[in-house]
């Protein structure tokens, strides 16, 4: 928000040199404005289109295509800058920002702030891949959300190169792919034996000596991997090192970050990269330093129950450290909250919880039984269950998905959050994997039922391995299914050999059950006499639904077996894919919604569709507020000062006149709808005012919409300030510009309607919206459905629609922006009605048949 | 009925990977090559239904794989795809029997429809 006095500094500068002739040029740059982000736009959809999966390409065509968006919205800038008189200067540093990212990732070349060590509140969206997932989302939750996060700090890939460098070890990496193990083992061997060049050590004695100031000497700290992408669209789950509680010294810190940065070339690490497909020795590590919570009770929280449904969410406990929970050590009590309005826990299982991981007294971990009085008892009260899930909800809303989160609760009571990630979500596809057949298939035995948890669905048949020791992992032959007495993270280097996995012990929360899960790997984890039960070499076959409805057949069930699975290779085939279109997210996430919103600020652009939604916003603003310092002044003949329009309809909207769009006897601060003479306004109003298109039906009207709605109200009544973040209609008798925000939904029409059919055009956009992206997505298809009936140019992508159409005569452009006025009313509050598909099609159809009835 | 199977000749990994994974997806057999000369290499050992080819790359181009495809393998049907969208490329190309031609980005679709029709799928 800028500052009263700005305000009243640029109003009187504005007064002195205000004339028509500086509102005529403002005009200029407004609508060049505009036409820069259109067109940015345009490109944006098109990227997104192309880069979608539905076409093949290759990086030519992203880098041209992101060069054309780029010269697009700087165009924009230019002339934003020109309208506003260089008010915002931040904008262009936040473009060169967002410039650089891309750059780095269409050149593959590495980040650039150079900065080896990174505080958590230092740590800024832009500077995400230095600090990677795991430290960019935890200093996340303590910058945006002011979450309780222990004392942290990041070092960075720049370091990691660093070391790499001094050490002699880059050719290394190089030679990675080729490497086999004993070559890992002698990489692994010269990063444990490696030197710390000395601007390393200086960083890391500052940062260590401030957090000994804040925390105490006797403070101890885990040191934890955070290698880019960690915790992006796939988790690398447990498989790189965590170094617990280390005193906080540099030499112990040191020892610390080459175990962590060395376990990257672990056999599993690099089978888990080799399945996906990445480049072995691109990847880079940053490390996290979090202070250790001295933690009577951890767990994991997975804000969508079981990776499928996203009205509950699960949590899951266990005494001492969470290392319990994580690496399955243990049965947890495992928590179900329904999230709706009100959170409701709504079932309470309390695990046996046999062992516990505890801090050893100066340093280090160990595990050991749990107190036999202690097991029995819940980790976690029902308020605390509450609190975390409420914490837990704004992290999903923050993230805008379902996040797999590591808590932690201390002595006091305080609870405390140590890791947020995506929670990967089963594929609808994989959802249809068929409940169990009522009958057992003739001629098989069933082995085991219903006892445990099912982590990730699926039918699978192959020969038990009984696991007894870890190293028998390379041993695994081709087609397994591997039972073992509990779960572990290492199983990933053996998931090419595997059909599936039955643990004893474990529970559905374990970086295990998240591996399993990316690789659609049928799991089912405590299912308790596992080991006892099978025999080594039997032929079995799993069928696992959901929960607790699974059974093992003795033998091989021909009839349930589908084809087979290609889940890796098919990861392997897309990271190129990936990598391209990582760009996108750059460029076309909404982040900035709500103009009247603290957050919306030059510093809070983080893409490039921020960028556009911001100057539009301010472009918007910058002219009101010229035409205001002119007063009554006269332009191109029209009365400039905004003027409220009395609608009978819950909309505020104001009206400046450019030339001949009002009647001459308009009042002065407000103008009736009957006194609009702007060809095309009149159309859109007509259409906006046909009884029926407005619901007023009770509609589960949200919050959100009701409360901007008052403020905007409000905003008329606050004298000069009323103009900001209205919905303003720029008319002349021929032009209309006009921004209608409802709630988190915006339209956009731009149009020119004279008697010469080449100069008319209209441009529509829409985008936005609070409902879940499936209804926005219908709503756009909705819309789509209509505005194709008349012919228009559209492009959609997500929640945002585009369409143009131009060349037609003045009463066919009339009649269209007619129908654009009632799609406007009715599309309003539609998205929460669009649960189905087929709903969009009716109500389509009714629409163009004149039929406004939303109720199905 | 076998398999029919495909050969996709693109110097970005990408446009490879992709292809396979949708043209799998359809049940055809796909093999993938990073460059000319590896592709003429197989061509030799294997004759394949239809050859999906960038036109530009170094070394090998996509000409060269057509006409080294028409000699040995008259049958096969050659799909050529490219960045640079040549008209004069593309007539030379028409003339040297090649099926189709599209530029990049190509809808995968059309380009499965195009080979549908080329094996007489439609």
């Amino acid at each position: 928000m800028t500052p009263a006095w700005w305000d009243k500094l640029t109003g009187l500068s504005g007064r002195r040199q205000g004339t028509s002739a500086d509102l005529a040029a403002r005009f200029h740059f407004f609508q060049a404005v505009l036409d820069g982000n259109n067109r940015t736009l345009e490109l944006m959809t098109e990227m997104g289109e192309k880069l979608g999966g539905d076409y093949l390409f290759d990086v030519n065509y992203t880098r041209s295509a992101y060069a054309a968006l780029f010269a697009a919205i700087s165009d924009s800038l230019r002339n934003f800058n020109q309208l506003t008189d260089d008010r915002y200067p931040e904008l262009a540093k936040t473009l060169n920002r967002i410039d650089g990212l891309v750059q780095r990732m269409l050149t593959n070349t590495e980040p650039a702030s150079g900065r080896l060590v990174l505080f958590y509140p230092e740590i800024t969206w832009d500077l995400a891949d230095e600090v990677g997932g795991k430290n960019y989302h935890l200093a996340e939750l303590a910058n945006a959300l002011h979450l309780p996060v222990p004392e942290s700090f990041a070092i960075t890939t720049t370091a990691f190169t660093l070391f790499f460098r001094h050490n002699g070890l880059e050719e290394r990496l190089a030679e990675l792919p080729r490497a086999d193990e004993g070559a890992l083992a002698g990489l692994r061997g010269a990063i444990l034996a490696g030197e710390f060049p000395e601007e390393f050590t200086a960083a890391l004695a500052a940062a260590v000596a401030t957090l000994r100031s804040r925390l105490g000497s006797t403070a101890t700290l885990a040191v934890r991997s955070s290698a880019e992408e960690e915790d992006g669209d796939f988790s690398f789950a447990g498989q790189f090192e965590t170094v617990l509680n280390i005193p906080c010294t540099v030499a112990a810190v040191q020892a610390a970050y080459k175990e962590v940065v060395a376990s990257l070339f672990q056999t599993n690490a690099i089978s888990y990269q080799r399945q996906l497909g990445y480049d072995l020795g691109r990847l880079k590590m940053a490390v996290g330093c979090v202070a250790m919570v001295a933690a009577q009770a951890s767990g994991v929280i997975f804000t969508a129950a079981g990776g499928r449904d996203r009205s509950r969410l699960a949590i899951s406990a266990a005494w001492g450290l969470g290392k319990a929970v994580v690496d399955g050590l243990t049965d947890a009590d495992l928590y179900t909250v329904a999230k709706g309005d009100e959170l409701r826990l709504v079932a309470r299982r309390i695990g046996a919880k046999a062992q516990m991981v505890v801090n050893t007294g100066a340093s280090g971990i160990e595990t050991k039984e749990t107190p036999p009085a202690q097991q029995q008892v819940a980790c976690l009260s029902e308020k605390e269950v509450l609190a975390l899930a409420q914490q837990a909800t704004a992290i999903e809303e923050h993230f805008k998905c379902p996040q797999d989160i590591e808590w932690a609760k201390d002595a006091a009571g305080r609870l405390f959050f140590l890791q947020t990630r995506p929670l990967r979500m089963e594929e609808p596809e994989e959802a249809t994997a068929s409940a169990l057949p009522p009958e057992t298939p003739t001629g098989h035995a069933v082995l085991l039922r219903g006892q445990g948890v099912v982590v990730q669905r699926g039918i699978a048949a192959g020969s038990v391995f009984l696991l007894r020791h870890l190293d028998e992992l390379e041993r695994i032959p081709k087609g397994s299914i591997l039972v073992a007495g509990h779960d572990s993270p290492l199983f990933v280097q053996a998931i090419p050999f595997l059909h599936a996995i039955i643990t004893d012990v474990g529970v559905p929360t374990s970086h295990m059950a998240s591996i399993c899960r990316e690789f659609n790997l049928p799991t089912v984890v405590n299912a308790g006499s596992a080991t006892a039960t099978l025999r080594h070499g039997q032929e079995v076959t799993l069928h696992a639904n959901e929960g607790s409805d699974w059974v093992l057949y003795e033998g091989i069930v021909h009839g349930l077996l589908r084809q087979e699975k290609q889940t890796a290779a098919k990861m392997r085939a897309l990271y190129e894919f990936r990598r391209q279109k990582y760009i996108m997210r750059h460029i076309a996430p909404l982040h900035l919604i709500n103009p009247l919103d603290q957050e919306f600020t030059p510093e809070k652009c983080q893409t490039i569709h921020d960028l556009i939604r911001f100057m539009h916003e301010k472009a918007v603003q910058a002219l009101v507020a010229s035409a205001e310092r002119q007063g009554r002044g006269r332009l191109f003949g029209g009365q400039t000062g905004p003027r409220k329009l009395a609608l009978p309809i819950p909309v505020e909207l104001l009206v400046i006149d450019l030339g001949d769009g009002l009647r001459k006897a308009a009042g002065k601060k407000e103008v009736e709808p009957a006194q609009v003479e702007s060809v095309p306004l009149a159309a859109v109003l007509a259409g906006m005012l046909t009884p029926g298109v407005w619901q007023q039906e009770a509609m589960a009207l949200r919050g959100a919409d009701l409360f901007s709605g008052m403020m905007r109200a409000a905003d008329l009544t606050a004298g000069n300030e009323a103009t900001l973040a209205h919905n303003v209609a720029l008319v002349s008798r021929d032009y209309l510009n006009m921004g209608l925000r409802f709630g988190y939904h915006f339209n956009m029409l731009d149009c020119y309607c004279s008697e010469t059919p080449r100069n008319n055009h209209i441009y529509f956009r829409f985008v936005g919206g609070a409902a879940a992206i499936t209804n926005r997505s219908r709503r756009i298809a909705l819309m789509a459905m209509v505005l194709a009936e008349y012919g228009f140019a559209l492009k959609a992508k997500g929640d945002l629609l585009v369409g143009r159409i131009s060349g037609l005569s003045r009463p066919e452009i009339e009649r269209i922006l007619t129908q654009i006025g009632r799609l406007i009313g009715f599309t309003r509050q539609l998205d929460a009605r669009l649960e189905a598909d087929e709903t969009v099609r009716l109500l389509a159809r009714r629409f163009l048949a004149g039929d406004y009835r939303v109720a199905l | 009925m076998a398999k029919h199977n495909i050969m996709v000749i693109d110097d970005e990994k990408i446009v490879g990977d992709m292809a396979k994974l949708s043209f799998e997806q359809d049940g055809y057999e796909v093999e993938t090559f990073l460059n000319g000369e590896s592709a003429l290499e197989r061509l030799k050992e294997k004759r394949f239904d239809v050859v999906v080819t960038d036109l530009k790359m170094k070394g090998v181009d996509g000409l060269e794989v057509l006409r080294t495809v028409k000699k040995l393998h008259p049958g096969t049907v050659v799909i050529m795809i490219t960045a640079f969208a040549n008209l004069d490329v593309a007539i030379e190309a028409l003339r040297d029997d090649v099926h189709d031609f599209f530029p990049k980005p190509v809808k995968i679709k059309e380009l499965k429809t195009s080979i549908k029709k080329a094996l007489g799928d439609l």
